[in-house]
């Protein structure tokens, strides 16, 4: 790979950012798409501090141990945007450009490739999932008192547990988008799915003990599950109580490391395994008036 | 040959039924489309029942996570139920009519004789008899997989309370659909974005009393906030955390369901002029 062609991999990237930004944004103005973006994040947001409330009103939840805990599960709730927006994002932009624009068809035929038209589309996801994730932390501290304590933040092992959570993010992205290539109408099913089976696995605002035993399983073999465990430990300064403290904080990276690593390969070959399997069966633009 | 053009004469037809009769036919009409169309798709009926009670899992293991009371799991199962009310209100019926416009169908509908309302009200009743099948689904998981157990409440309150709970909210859903007559994708986004704002809203995971005085606010809008506690008081009696006596709650969602019912006749008869006038009818893509 030379120089020249990392560079015209970014222009196209970012040719493909700002059309994606465009088709995100421009049916509102600035400050109703604002609401737009932030409103589905804050009111998950406020559901679970209604619920902690409530609970504390009735006697529950008492004490620093469970209001340790409750942080947690809000902080992971918050960085669950990433999924939302980026990891079901990418699959939705495949489904709006072939279904709803019609338009699939010409992405392809273009020069750009199609790999990094959803690279490039990513950018504009993670930049409104970063305002979501931001927002929504904002408000649990100023408005709702989650807070944590800044002298327990550990900066380096947060930094690269983000880092991996994020590439995660992107990779099974692009493995949702590939499969939406090959779905046509239940694309549309299997997304909606797999965000909502994402907040149930990966023990977003629980702990994964609570599940099934065999679910279990699948959650730790799941990057977002120990994500979500790094966070809770490196950013609000507690781990979830149950089967998780059985690892040290090295375990928990290396375990978000290693599953990270294997998803991203997985995702790789997934992606294109789905493309080619799109153009066999002729779905690149086959619309079904869903 | 001119025997055979004064046959074809008289090609403005009168249809065979009128008034109420028509309303009826193209009522139950719709309503069959509703009934059949989501039968068709197996993954829709995917989407519409097991969904929307994935999120109240999450939110029941929560309510375990953090030692609540038994009871709170029940509201939040209640809550779950509801949702999935909601979610087709919001889908099937409020952005119904974009999906329609998008598909290009959108002017078979007002080239027909019979009343708009009639298609809505349709609507309404197809989408709420399969929603009711794929509500027990939530029920079940309740029972089932989190041993939800109730003390023994009136069935035939229930039922009452939940037909006014539904008119109510369907009525909204007909109001909704006339105003995203007028809009293209800012239907679709406005659809996502009602959806957890009114779940929060409506306390439909925890007690409304929580939400304090902004609850007292939400249930003078929003018919699912009443609803949704109405509901629970039935069904778990002090342990819901009423925010209304019951009585007073029924009586409001009576008056929700008329309100409702005329707002929507009168913005879809508004709304269908405007959207004509400004050319928006057949507009797709946009």
């Amino acid at each position: 790979m030379t120089l020249a062609s990392v560079r015209g991999s970014l222009a196209r990237a970012r040719t493909a950012a700002w059309l994606g930004w465009q088709v995100e944004g421009n049916w509102a103005d600035p400050v109703l798409f604002a609401i737009y973006v932030l409103a589905r994040p804050l009111a998950t947001a406020l559901i679970l501090a209604a619920m902690y409330g409530a609970v504390r009103a009735h006697g529950g939840a008492a004490g620093p141990v469970a209001a340790a805990a409750f942080t947690g599960f809000f902080v992971a709730n918050a960085f669950h945007n990433y999924a939302n927006q980026v990891l079901v994002g990418l699959g939705w932009a495949v489904f709006d450009e072939r279904e709803q624009y019609e338009t699939l068809k010409y992405v392809y035929a273009s020069p750009v490739g199609m790999f990094t038209y959803l690279a490039g589309r990513s950018l504009v996801k993670y930049a409104l999932a970063t305002v979501s994730v931001l927002a929504t932390l904002l408000v649990g501290w100023f408005l709702l008192g989650v807070r944590w304590d800044w002298a327990h933040v550990q900066w380096l092992p947060l930094s690269v547990a983000t880092a991996a959570g994020l590439a995660a993010t992107l990779f099974l992205g692009f493995l949702l988008a590939g499969w939406s290539l090959v779905l046509a109408r239940a694309a549309m099913v299997a997304l909606e799915g797999v965000s909502l089976a994402s907040y149930l696995l990966c023990g977003v605002i629980f702990p994964i003990d609570l599940l099934p035993s065999p679910v279990r399983w699948i959650a730790l073999g799941l990057p977002f599950t120990w994500w979500y465990e790094a966070l809770r430990r490196f950013l609000a300064g507690h781990g979830t109580l149950g089967m998780m403290q059985r690892f040290t904080d090295a375990q928990v990276l290396q375990w978000l490391g290693l599953t990270t690593v294997v998803f991203a390969v997985l995702a790789r070959w997934g992606y294109f395994a789905f493309e080619r399997e799109a153009r066999r069966l002729g779905r690149l633009d086959q619309t079904t008036l869903f | 040959m001119s025997g055979s053009l004064a046959a074809l004469a008289p090609i403005e037809r009168r249809p065979r039924h009128t008034g109420a009769r028509l309303f009826v036919q193209a009522l139950l009409a719709r309503s069959y489309v509703r009934l059949v169309g989501s039968l068709r798709e197996p993954t829709w009926m995917i989407s519409d029942a097991v969904f929307p009670n994935l999120g109240m899992c999450g939110f029941v293991l929560l309510y375990r996570a953090l030692g609540a009371p038994r009871s709170y799991e029940a509201l939040a199962l209640i809550g779950g139920v509801l949702t999935t009310y909601w979610i087709n209100v919001l889908w099937g019926m409020g952005a119904q009519l974009y999906f329609e416009k998008m598909q290009g169908q959108l002017q078979l509908y007002f080239a027909a004789p019979c009343s708009r309302l009639a298609i809505l009200s349709g609507m309404a009743l197809g989408g709420l008899v399969i929603t009711v099948l794929r509500s027990l689904v939530g029920v079940a998981i309740g029972v089932w997989v989190f041993h939800i157990q109730v003390a023994p409440f009136s069935p035939w309150v229930l039922v009452g309370v939940f037909v006014l709970t539904m008119v109510a909210l369907y009525a909204l859903g007909m109001t909704l659909s006339s105003l995203f007559l007028l809009y293209g994708r800012e239907a679709w986004h406005t659809a996502n974005a009602l959806q957890e704002p009114v779940y929060f809203l409506s306390g439909l995971y925890f007690p409304v009393r929580t939400l304090g005085a902004l609850g007292a606010v939400a249930a003078g809008i929003l018919p699912l906030t009443l609803g949704t506690d109405a509901l629970r008081q039935v069904v778990l009696g002090p342990a819901a955390h009423g925010l209304l006596p019951l009585g007073k709650e029924c009586l409001a969602l009576a008056g929700f369901g008329a309100l409702f019912l005329v707002l929507a006749s009168r913005s879809m008869a508004y709304l269908e002029a405007l959207a004509k006038r400004e050319g928006r009818l057949t507009q797709r893509w946009q």
